[in-house]
């Protein structure tokens, strides 16, 4: 990607991001595939995987949660940077301070958004207070019932009923597994968010944003050129 | 009042350069949280769901897979010979055949800046070689790249459908006519153009390089009537086999296959090494090892940074939309614009405007889900076909793609090129002024969008 | 204003033409007049808030006050809805109105109070025909084809006990999959037949009458008892008047959307009594299969109902 990378050089660093690109890349695998199976069957055997759509619905939501803190890592999320580029250091400077503030502020509020919304469905309370969390609000009403509309649990149906449904067994997965992304892929999006504000006030980096969506597609055409 | 606050505070973090996404969704959270007692688990609620309960918008992650897999596996370069062929041979021949290229796999790619990068890489390069200016070359090429969003298949006509629940099917055939005018008035232009200044022309190398050039392209080309078929079926043969969501991971499947398993232009049997291809039957564990092969992996994952990035702006673009209907601000609008005797005519007038302005500042796919909700209960009571807005609204985003200062088009063309960007804005503006006429024409003329829709699929009823 | 109860009421039809939707507006419309300075509602139609899907979700979040999603959409909270999907069940909208308003049905309403909702009045779409690419009259018509059904497993047992394939699929999807073939069939009322001009794209319409799409409108019980009781019962009393004249009103809008089908060129294919009894034995071993979801007596319950009809 063409933004600034803060270099992996660590054996842990290099295994961390093999192990994001891997599975974002696999999860479209899995997506695709799914999708594609359920045709033949549709098409040739008059026959359909029930689960697929909405296995396929969860898994393009856990991609894009997870991919997002990985586009703040490799700084690739889309921006406007016109008058990034007309103003001097000193403004761009503040600039860029700015806009960090602003996305360590949409990571704060959804985190707590993320969590008030998965917490009830894992039997957690959520957060009482409306903009900052003020403690946990006990009359949380356990949603571990709620499950998904198709998907059959896989594996460790019992244990899930015992732990989380009071013992009554699901006979769909229960939604608070899908749904884990969501706090999950917010916590690591805060994180990485919390790097590059780091990064850019160490100096090593000078925005959160490449405006150039196709640069990355470019370099790589024209390596193949080459 | 309090609307022109929201959209202040998006452009404010726009401008200081806050990610796209994020100023769409704090200004929204900011606002829910001033203005209303919706909850921030609600947001992200939205959030979640853009992708788990937006069937429609699974066709964005599958067609740009399918269009990645096309770019790095040699379709590109197969329909460039082709085009050549054909039309290399007329004044400004390598141009023209730019633009037939263009059109062709803009018939496969969902995506204007895809379309540029495999077609604008090796054409430019080769127009430069025969004579032509590097600005010419870039400005025909940025230019025709754009239709890859109003050529069927399309990401902005995906999410265009989705946002206002059209059927996407409809949206795809109403691109047709369009598309290949828009291609016919470019080409034209260049031809005169190439006449006046007398540009170089190809020779003529007969009909059997056309047969060649079209076998060798075939399997590429057969994706175009996959997806054809796949989603129209063939009258008296057969249904339809898929929708067009899924018609986009079957050619997904489709362009994986030819690209690893019969041009061979990437993945295990491709040549390296000095080595030739190999065959399959050289190399049987290639049909296993092609699955997790660096460019299998590298082609997938480049899919998935590029879907994550749109996906994260279409998600929050969701959020704002959320506010806007928890508001009921496109309702106070309409009654403001009804009350004002705005009559259709007008009403486009400003819609163009709007999103003209808007695609200076916006990638297209974030802005059509803020705009479309907001125009389209006011098109339908002023009894405009939301298939023919739908046309509308993509010429403005190809528009917006070649002006600045946001302008995918460009960024990608400079790239390409080698040329700054302010070099391609002046090369882009001759032909920019095509597509401005262009845009004129289909937003008068609302049967060249409609006519195929609906002799093929019956009049559009519009309910939910 | 300030000082109003806010109640958002969030579906997904259209405002005008639908059952729902137009009891929806006359619910908000009466709120707002004869409550006004306590409640205020606001509708959002055509899940311009939130889908079926969400709305539950929000519901119980305190996000949104007012919902009345299909019957089917409850499955996580409690089976015994699934009576109104098993085939057959039911003789006609009376039969499922008698019930609705029996004590058994009453009770079915509290079923999910421990799960947060409560049910307030279950309102009519009406009775479920099918309709094909081909001429469906004897239930092996059906054999090998592909069914749009809402997702559950009632109506996904039901289609597999008629031989058809059952498909997952968007509602907004369903027209171009029908007209294009990418499904052969759906079952649906016959103003969302008519609403959705699927007869358009369909051989016919058999008149099956086999099955019922009704509706529950539910609120969350915490935001009920949130309430002051005066205002509750003025509420609640508001929304049963409304839902007995909308419900009254529904034979005649089913009626009319089934002769509009006809005057628009639709063909509708009518039943005898053996070729309807041909459906019945092949559908009806369906109910064995969910008796402990419903309860016995339920059943028994509803039967006895058909019967007095
Ligand atoms: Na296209
Ligand atoms: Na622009």
């Amino acid at each position: 990607m063409s933004g600034q990378t803060d270099a992996a050089v660590s054996p842990l660093g290099r295994f961390v991001n093999a192990l994001e690109e891997m599975v974002i890349a696999y999860i479209l695998a899995a997506m695709t595939v799914i999708t594609f199976v359920n045709v033949v069957l549709r098409y040739v055997f008059n026959h359909t995987i029930l689960w697929g759509l909405e296995v396929t619905t969860i898994l393009f939501a856990w991609l894009v949660l997870l991919g997002i803190s990985y586009g703040f890592k490799r700084t690739a999320h889309l921006g406007v940077d016109a008058i990034l580029n007309i103003v001097g250091p000193g403004p761009k400077r503040v600039m860029v301070l700015l806009s960090a503030l602003a996305c360590l502020v949409y990571g704060g509020l959804l985190m707590k958004g993320a969590w008030d919304y998965w917490a009830p469905f894992a039997g957690y309370q959520r957060t009482e207070g409306r903009i900052i969390p003020t403690g946990f609000d006990d009359r949380t009403r356990d949603q571990a019932f709620y499950h998904t509309e198709q998907v059959p649990v896989p594996f460790g149906g019992e244990f899930l009923a015992e732990r989380f449904n009071m013992g009554e067994s699901y006979d769909k997965l229960p939604r608070f597994i899908p749904y884990f992304v969501l706090p999950f892929g917010v916590a690591l999006m805060l994180f990485r968010i919390i790097q590059a504000t780091i990064g850019v006030l160490a100096g090593r980096r000078d925005s959160l944003i490449v405006s150039h969506e196709a640069e990355d597609a470019v370099a790589e055409a024209r390596m193949a050129e080459n | 009042m309090q609307v022109v606050l929201l959209f202040t505070m998006v452009m404010g973090l726009l401008l200081i350069g806050t990610p796209i996404a994020v100023a769409l969704g704090l200004s929204s959270i900011i606002f829910l949280l001033a203005f209303s007692d919706t909850s921030l688990a609600s947001v992200a609620q939205s959030l979640y769901q853009a992708m788990e309960g937006h069937y429609t918008l699974l066709a964005i992650p599958f067609f740009i897979l399918a269009s990645s897999f096309m770019s790095t596996g040699g379709v590109a370069k197969r329909i460039i010979r082709f085009s050549i062929a054909c039309v290399g041979h007329l004044r400004g021949g390598l141009a023209i055949a730019g633009v037939f290229a263009c059109m062709i796999f803009a018939a496969l790619s969902g995506s204007s800046p895809a379309t540029v990068v495999a077609i604008g890489t090796i054409v430019i390069a080769a127009m430069k070689q025969a004579g032509y200016t590097k600005e010419f070359a870039a400005g025909v090429i940025c230019n025709a790249g754009t239709l890859g969003i109003l050529i069927p298949p399309s990401i902005v006509m995906v999410v265009y459908a989705s946002a206002t629940d059209v059927s996407v099917g409809r949206m795809f055939l109403a691109g047709v006519i369009p598309g290949l005018l828009a291609g016919f008035m470019l080409m034209v232009t260049i031809y005169v153009m190439a006449i006046v200044r007398d540009m170089p022309k190809g020779e003529w190398r007969g009909f059997g390089e056309i047969g060649a050039s079209f076998l060798d392209a075939l399997w590429g080309l057969m994706l175009i009537v996959i997806i054809m078929v796949g989603i129209y079926g063939i009258p008296g043969l057969t249904g339809a086999i898929f929708t067009p969501t899924e018609a986009a991971a079957v050619a997904s499947v489709y362009a994986f296959v030819v690209a690893v398993f019969v041009y061979r232009d990437m993945g295990p049997l491709a040549a390296r090494d000095g080595q030739g291809r190999k065959s399959l039957l050289q190399r049987p564990q290639a049909l296993v090892t092609a699955l997790f092969h660096r460019d299998t992996r590298n082609t997938l994952l480049d899919a998935a940074r590029l879907t994550v990035m749109l996906m994260f702006i279409i998600a929050n673009a969701l959020i704002l939309k959320h506010v806007l209907t928890d508001e009921q601000i496109p309702q106070s609008i309409a009654r403001a614009m009804l009350d004002a005797g705005f009559g259709p005519i007008m009403f486009l007038v400003v819609v163009n405007v709007i999103l003209l302005i808007g695609g200076q500042f916006m990638e297209p796919s974030g802005l059509i889900v803020i705009v479309a909700p907001l125009v389209f209960p006011i098109a339908i009571q002023l009894g405009i076909d939301p298939i023919h807005l739908g046309i509308i609204m993509v010429v403005n985003m190809e528009i917006g793609m070649i002006t600045p200062p946001v302008g995918l088009n460009l960024f990608v063309t400079s790239g390409v090129a080698g040329m700054s960007m302010m070099a391609v804005v002046r090369a882009a503006l001759p032909f920019l002024a095509v597509l401005f006429v262009f845009l004129i024409i289909v937003t008068y003329v609302p049967w060249l969008s409609t006519w195929l829709p609906t002799s093929r699929m019956g009049p559009e009823i519009i309910t939910n | 204003e300030d000082g109003e109860i806010v109640v958002k009421f969030a579906h997904v039809v259209n405002a005008t033409g639908h059952p729902k939707g137009v009891a929806a507006d006359t619910l908000a419309g009466r709120v707002n007049d004869e409550m006004n300075g306590t409640m205020c509602m606001e509708v959002f139609p055509n899940s311009t808030l939130y889908d079926d899907d969400q709305v539950l979700e929000a519901m119980l979040q305190g996000d949104v006050q007012l919902a009345a999603p299909s019957l089917s959409k409850f499955e996580t909270f409690t089976k015994v809805f699934r009576i109104f999907d098993l085939p057959f069940m039911f003789k006609n909208v009376d039969a499922v109105d008698a019930f609705q308003t029996s004590e058994t049905g009453q009770a079915m309403k509290d079923s999910m109070q421990r799960r947060g909702l409560q049910g307030l009045q279950f309102w009519h779409n009406g009775m479920k025909q099918f309709s094909a690419n081909v001429p469906l009259v004897s239930p092996a018509d059906a054999q090998g084809l592909k069914f749009r059904v809402q997702p559950s497993d009632v109506l996904v047992a039901q289609m597999e006990a008629l031989g058809a394939s059952p498909q997952p699929m968007a509602f907004s999807e369903v027209y171009g999959a029908l007209q294009t073939g990418v499904v052969d069939g759906q079952e649906n009322t016959w103003s969302n037949i008519w609403g959705q001009k699927f007869f358009e794209v369909q051989d016919g319409t058999t008149e099956t009458n086999h099955g019922i799409i009704d509706y529950l409108v539910v609120a969350s019980v915490d935001w009920l008892d949130s309430l002051d009781p005066a205002v509750r019962d003025q509420f609640l009393t508001i929304l049963e008047e409304v839902t007995v004249a909308g419900n009254a009103a529904v034979g005649d809008l089913d009626a009319q959307a089934r002769q509009s089908i006809l005057d628009a060129g639709g063909v509708i294919r009518e039943l005898s009594d053996e070729e309807r009894q041909a459906w019945v034995d092949v559908m009806k071993p369906v109910w064995e299969q969910f008796e402990g979801d419903v309860g016995a007596d339920n059943i028994a319950a509803a039967q006895e109902i058909n019967a007095s009809m």
